[in-house]
């Protein structure tokens, strides 16, 4: 049953892009990205129990890594390698230092963090500064070019595909119960011989690279890249489609990113129609962030997934007492 | 020398907006136990708000009404926040950060996303040979009497005495007949004063645009840590101290650096208290 909605929802998904249209191959592709980010968010938070409000850095970080490293030059499949790699290598090192905050000293913690690698880009001459970096080539690997928004998809696609690999073998391997341990209590879990600080560092850096990677597969699809394309807001939409999804599952966050973009895609479209005031998208995806985030932290928990899971669960046993 | 009172002054009346800021955090911090993230936000709706009572009520009652409305926004945060039993403060935290997101739909719903302003206290005063803005002497001196009013009530009243009961130990605030939830909503409606407080007094020197929200908390929040998040006097300290740095390095050095100095500051100093002590000890399960 659960591997039949897996595949058929893989199935989906390989099968989705070639009926697309460009705009929708953009959604598409956004959407991938953002749930590259959000598995890893989801590892971070669910897992070992800490709050990023600065996952957007780590986006931003292998974005810059991948198009600096291509407009000078250097082939495009080392700026992917490189993307992820140099993430999680900055994750290692200012993680030293912030994961000895917890919750919300975390939070604001990582949100600094963010502002001040924004502040930091805009004033780098050598970044292209305040307007940003022009003119990232696109991506190819051993002659063969990505022109086309398709092949986006299906690479967004296959780096998605990595991560969840990735992230379900970390879950249940012995360093995944280790990490579950950690989330519940730390002090039992490092009583029990967890090396408690450097599985949340390793974490951290994982969440960062699976970042790094879709920011790298965004500065090559989109050619462009500015401080302005990672606000603080990108890093508080990841958090709400992690919650929203369910912290702690590996479909979660496929689920909430899905979700909310195609909901605030849906409201875009209704509210750029003629008759619309200016502001109208903005204040309408702003009211779906928040009263998402609000009600499903409220009055779900545990966030979708794991509520489907239960409600199934209750009617399977439903069923069983008939 | 006088170019260095100058920006004392004026470093002074910024840091007094991020200690009102901040005691609005270490207010509802210390009964509830949450970080409210949409203290930010109450500072712009109050700064929005007069821009546009202004426009009929004199000075002086727009302002006041203008923090009267964001203290009404606090209670409704607090209502939403903490209202429900059973929702731990991490979940509250998330809650607030929910909050402060959709008070920015509400406010260009209402504003619209370009950054405003309003007249404060026209003409500019001589001190010993520097020249500052009349505003900047007002922000300091409606703070400094707001945060003696904060101490006293705190301490002398009884219902300030209930707020301080709550926060030292919930579990005995109820056995005396407290209702710890009521309270914890209370604060977050002075949370909202003193965060629209700052609002009104700050915009008239600064513009400010409804994602001004996130730099006012976060600076509020660097003034607050000082005192680990429970202490209004060091507050006040490290709201100054910060708005003094950063008008410092905006005068003798960059200004575009004034951002990383403040957050640079709060990482050092949440980390070493982090070091200092055990994390067990900062965060009670």
């Amino acid at each position: 049953m659960r591997y039949a909605i897996l595949l058929a929802a893989a199935a989906a998904a390989v099968a989705l892009p070639s009926f697309l249209d460009s705009d929708q191959l953009a959604v598409f592709i956004l959407l991938g990205l953002a749930a590259m980010v959000v598995v890893g968010l989801s590892l971070l938070m669910g897992y070992a129990g800490q709050i990023s409000l600065g996952q957007a850095s780590f986006y931003a970080i292998g974005g810059y890594t991948a198009g600096l490293l291509a407009t000078a030059g250097a082939p495009p499949v080392l700026g992917l390698v490189a993307a992820p790699a140099v993430a999680a290598g900055f994750a290692a090192v200012v993680g030293i230092g912030l994961l000895r905050l917890r919750g919300h000293y975390l939070a604001f913690a990582t949100l600094a963090m963010q502002l001040i690698l924004l502040s930091v880009l805009a004033q780098a001459e050598w970044a292209g500064g305040a307007i940003g970096l022009q003119g990232v080539p696109r991506f190819s690997i051993g002659g063969f070019e990505l022109a086309e928004d398709i092949q986006y998809a299906y690479l967004t696609l296959g780096a998605l595909a990595l991560t969840l690999v990735v992230a379900r073998n970390v879950v249940h391997s012995r360093a995944g119960r280790g990490l579950r341990a950690l989330a519940t209590s730390e002090t039992a879990a490092a009583a029990s011989g967890v090396p408690v600080g450097r599985y949340r560092l390793a974490v951290f850096a994982l969440s960062a690279a699976f970042a790094g990677l879709a920011g790298g597969i965004y500065a090559f699809y989109l050619g462009y890249l500015g401080p302005g394309s990672f606000p603080v807001l990108l890093s508080i939409e990841y958090v709400v489609m992690a919650v929203v999804g369910g912290l702690g599952t590996i479909a979660g966050p496929v689920v909430g990113a899905a979700g909310i973009v195609l909901l605030v895609q849906l409201l875009n479209d209704l509210g750029t129609r003629p008759g619309m005031p200016s502001y109208a998208p903005s204040v309408l995806s702003y009211a779906v962030y928040a009263v998402l985030l609000v009600l499903v932290v409220l009055f779900l928990p545990r966030g979708i997934v794991p509520a489907l899971g239960d409600l199934r669960a209750r009617l399977g046993r439903g069923r069983e007492r008939r | 020398m006088s170019e260095l009172l100058g920006y004392l002054i004026t470093g002074l009346a910024v840091g007094c907006g991020f200690a009102l800021v901040g005691s609005g955090l270490v207010a509802i911090f210390r009964v509830t136990r949450v970080v409210n993230f949409a203290q930010g936000s109450f500072a712009v709706l109050a700064a929005m708000s007069a821009s546009s009572l202004l426009t009929t009520l004199p000075h002086g009652l727009a302002e006041l009404t203008a923090v009267a409305i964001a203290a009404g926004a606090g209670l409704l945060v607090g209502l939403i926040a903490i209202g429900k039993p059973g929702t731990t403060p991490q979940a509250s935290l998330i809650v607030t950060l929910g909050l402060g997101v959709f008070a920015y739909a509400v406010e260009v719903l209402i504003w619209g996303d370009q950054p405003r302003s309003f007249a404060g206290l026209p003409g500019a005063v001589e001190l010993l040979g520097a020249r500052v803005q009349t505003h900047y002497l007002l922000i300091i001196g409606v703070t400094l009497p707001v945060f003696a009013g904060m101490a006293v009530f705190f301490t002398r009243t009884d219902l300030g005495k209930a707020l301080t009961a709550c926060a030292s130990n919930p579990y005995a605030a109820r056995v005396v007949g407290i209702d710890v939830t009521r309270m914890g909503v209370l604060t977050f409606g002075i949370g909202g004063a003193l965060g629209g407080l700052a609002g009104v007094l700050v915009t008239p020197v600064q513009q400010i645009s409804f994602d001004a929200d996130v730099t006012l908390a976060i600076n509020g929040f660097a003034a607050a840590i000082l005192g680990g998040l429970t202490r209004p006097a060091v507050t006040l300290l490290g709201g100054l101290l910060l708005g003094v740095a950063q008008a410092l390095v905006a005068g003798y050095g960059n200004a575009a650096h004034q951002a990383e100095i403040a957050l640079g500051l709060m990482l050092a100093v949440m980390i070493w208290r982090a070091v200092r002590r055990p994390a067990q000890l900062e965060e009670p399960v």
